[in-house]
């Protein structure tokens, strides 16, 4: 029994081409004929069934925990509020604490504290699960409810679902990647600390490189091996600088990306450069790249077939 | 009799200039009222003006505690509005600029100020949420800026 | 001394919901100008505390006035070895929803984890014996200098894994009012998080004004809806800068067509200009590298539609 190998394509800065590589690896893969599922873990902003063009199924709701007053049970004593690290219940003497949503943590201490068992879980809609597929990859992905906060439990979501997937069917998929948001916070640190092999995504400019080093020291602290991709390697400046710089760091790189008008169509289309029935120029610049990285990933990740 | 509070800086009682944050305010000023004539002043230090989150609601116990039922505010992020609103205390509008207490409690009298509905800015501390979960000291608050509005 | 927005001071951000559509960029020009402008006096701020780069394009005066504080504005649990009696009641119990609490079966202890620990305060409570502790630890640091242009700058930059990203930007803003140039400013001008969640939300919340950029390609048009509906239920005012504006591709059409269907106030469109990854590899802003390139009369022409607004808010 094979668990799948997991790949995860973050980048630190936004806009470095995180979701362009993840699509297309996963593409890559499955014309190889591996079963690829691709979790998009950026739930602020999930891009991937654009790239994909893929249509959105199983809307399910991600709960998520809320005090209820038994107002019968409760004695108004005001121990919830009192032991509230976050202050998300309003309690005004000799009246009922009141829950306010938004700064509620979840954390369920109001409810296991009640002397008189006044408290019982509730649950808020904070965002949705979806699953999707499209030549023939299978897609999860995640998305927050504009104005809520706890990505994070949405992420936890997507992740708990992939772990249900290895449990109950260890074999549905050889390759799972996940597509990260931009940033450094703990939405793409659980995705990262998931992951077999990390990709960063960077970009030959002072900002691709500042935050290229950031990302790899969260994933140094998290102990995971990676490779970076230059995307957008053909722009003007300060590429050869950048290059050796990431050298002299030891920082290796799968390979890079140029500039392409094909990426961008492709992008704009909703299908991959990368797939096989599509009719992207097979010696095109971003074509001829992508297989480049491809080649390296496979002799990185150990895969035979 | 009616008891309004008023986010303020000190504790100068009517002459305080009104404070336009309410959570992170540094005093609240406490007016009793009866038949129109002001019977009673009093300041409370705003204990949640440093916390890290959850300002606004605790602020909004503070002016409950007091037995106040209304509030003359300037900014009111949501979760003080939705604070105050829960508990049932009317919400009024100052017009800007800088106010003291007593005008503002005799505009209040004439009934020259507007209710407040809804929350006229967005949440201040980060909503406590998926990135934010703790809640710091406030250490790292600038002294400087106690009396400076953002 | 401007006499512009005297009265008022005016506070606006950048965002885009897609990161990498030239937030950042677009920050360094409108600063550029503002800062050239009579009417402005102007303080900077730098909200993106996951990967700060303004700083990179706005750097210091000089490296001796650069001003690093700590901020603590994270919880984290620590366990008191000495006064636990080993009752594993924590780690039974699932006294902590946020699975940071693990137990050590070798030491037969309690083990925190520090990531996932969020400061709920649940062990301390809970734990008969008070075996843990609840304290305020470094969450990341928030920076300040004069940039070398002459006018202040003040960042946050978050420490790796402290999950708190929302609070640090609640602190770079409370940290514009110490400083002496406050007073005297009447143009806050931040550059905006990527993304819809805590901290963007965070960042626009008090705000006068919000500039929301985005390019025409469909996941540019996705977000930038996403943010929009955040940004709504603000009620706060905005406008829309359209970067890569000659882009070819179908979005073009559904972009404007959705702008144009709800009314959004376009501040301008800035076309694909190789002067502006040019100004980005020198690190310079792209109104001061090239001042006469398209681009830069394109972000000219949106620094006083913008003004114009602000005058009238």
């Amino acid at each position: 029994m094979v668990e799948p190998k997991i790949f995860c394509v973050t980048g630190g800065k936004g806009g470095t081409g995180k979701t362009l590589v993840a699509v297309n690896l996963a593409i890559m893969f499955k014309n190889r004929g591996y079963k690829v599922l691709l979790i998009d873990g950026d739930v602020e902003n999930p891009n991937t069934f654009l790239l994909l063009n893929a249509k959105l199924k199983n809307k399910t709701e991600v709960l998520y925990f809320l005090p209820k007053i038994i107002e019968e049970k409760c004695t108004k004593c005001g121990l919830c509020a009192e032991n509230c690290e976050t202050h998300a219940l309003l309690y005004i003497k000799d009246s009922y604490p009141i829950p306010i949503s938004t700064v509620c943590s979840g954390c369920k201490l109001c409810y296991k504290i009640c002397p008189t068992d006044a408290i019982e879980p509730d649950l808020k809609v904070i965002g949705w699960t979806y699953t999707a597929s499209a030549f023939n990859i299978d897609l999860f992905l995640g998305e927050l409810k504009p104005a809520e906060a706890r990505s994070a439990v949405i992420v936890n979501k997507l992740m708990e679902n992939l772990e249900n997937i290895i449990k109950t069917e260890p074999e549905k998929y050889d390759i799972v990647i996940l597509d990260t948001a931009p940033g450094a916070h703990c939405d793409v640190e659980e995705l990262i600390n998931s992951a077999d092999f990390v990709v960063p995504v960077t970009e030959p400019t002072r900002f691709g490189k500042v935050d290229l080093l950031r990302i790899i020291e969260l994933i140094d602290l998290l102990k995971r091996k990676y490779k970076a991709i230059v995307n957008r390697s053909s722009l003007l400046g300060y590429k050869e600088k950048f290059l050796k710089e990431l050298e002299e760091k030891d920082i290796e790189i799968l390979g890079d990306i140029p500039l392409d008008e094909e990426i961008v169509s492709s992008y704009c289309q909703g299908i991959p450069l990368m797939e096989e029935s599509s009719k992207f120029d097979r010696d095109g610049a971003g074509y001829k790249s992508f297989e480049k990285i491809f080649e390296n990933l496979i002799k990185w990740g150990g895969f035979s077939k | 009799m009616v008891i309004i509070g008023i986010p303020t800086f000190g504790n100068l009682g009517l002459k305080e200039v009104m404070n336009n944050r309410f959570g992170r305010c540094a005093s609240f000023t406490f007016v009793t009222i009866e038949n129109n004539e002001i019977v009673e002043v009093k300041s409370v230090a705003n204990d949640a003006a440093g916390a890290m989150g959850g300002a606004g609601i605790q602020a909004a116990q503070i002016i409950g505690n007091n037995g106040a039922t209304e509030v003359i505010v300037g900014n009111l992020g949501p979760n003080a509005s939705n604070s105050l609103n829960a508990v049932n205390i009317k919400i009024y509008q100052s017009q800007g600029g800088s106010l003291t207490v007593k005008e503002l409690i005799d505009l209040r009298l004439s009934g020259k100020l507007q209710v407040l509905t809804a929350s006229n800015v967005g949440a201040h501390a980060g909503m406590g949420g998926g990135r934010g979960g703790g809640m710091g000291g406030g250490r790292g608050m600038g002294g400087g800026g106690q009396g400076r509005q953002f | 001394m401007g006499w512009f927005f005297k009265v008022n001071r005016k506070k606006i951000a950048v965002i885009s919901g897609k990161g990498g559509v030239g937030k950042t960029s677009l920050v360094a020009s409108l600063a550029s100008i503002a800062h050239k402008d009579q009417d402005i006096n102007l303080i900077i701020l730098d909200c993106d505390v996951d990967a700060p780069n303004l700083a990179l394009i706005l750097p210091p005066k000089s490296e001796e006035d650069v001003l690093t504080q700590d901020t603590f504005t994270t919880k984290k649990a620590t366990f008191l070895e000495e006064k636990c009696i080993q009752c594993k009641q924590c780690y039974d119990d699932h006294f902590c929803e946020f699975n940071a609490l693990n137990w050590d079966e070798n030491n037969n202890i309690p083990v925190i984890d520090y990531l996932a620990c969020e400061g709920c305060a649940a062990c301390r409570v809970l734990c008969p014996e008070d075996a843990f502790e609840i304290n305020p630890v470094k969450s990341g640091e928030i920076i300040t200098y004069e940039t070398d242009a002459g006018f202040p700058l003040i960042y946050g930059k978050t420490k790796l894994g402290s999950t708190t990203s929302g609070l640090l930007v609640s602190e770079v803003k409370q940290h514009a009012t110490n400083l002496k140039e406050f007073d005297e400013a009447n143009l806050i001008l931040i550059d905006g998080p990527p993304g819809i969640g805590c901290p963007v939300i965070a960042t626009v919340s008090g705000l006068d004004y919000i500039v929301a950029i985005t390019e025409p390609t469909p996941s540019g048009l996705h977000d930038m809806k996403r943010a929009i509906e955040m940004v709504d239920q603000f009620n706060i005012p905005f406008g829309i800068v359209i970067n890569k504006a000659d882009l070819k591709s179908a979005s073009q059409k559904q972009l404007n067509k959705f702008i144009e269907k709800a009314g959004f106030e376009i501040l301008g469109r800035i076309n694909f200009d190789l002067s502006i990854p040019e100004a980005m590899s020198y690190a310079k802003p792209v109104v001061d590298y090239a001042p006469e390139s398209a681009a830069s009369q394109a972000i000219n022409k949106i620094y006083a539609r913008l003004k114009l607004i602000l005058s009238k808010l």
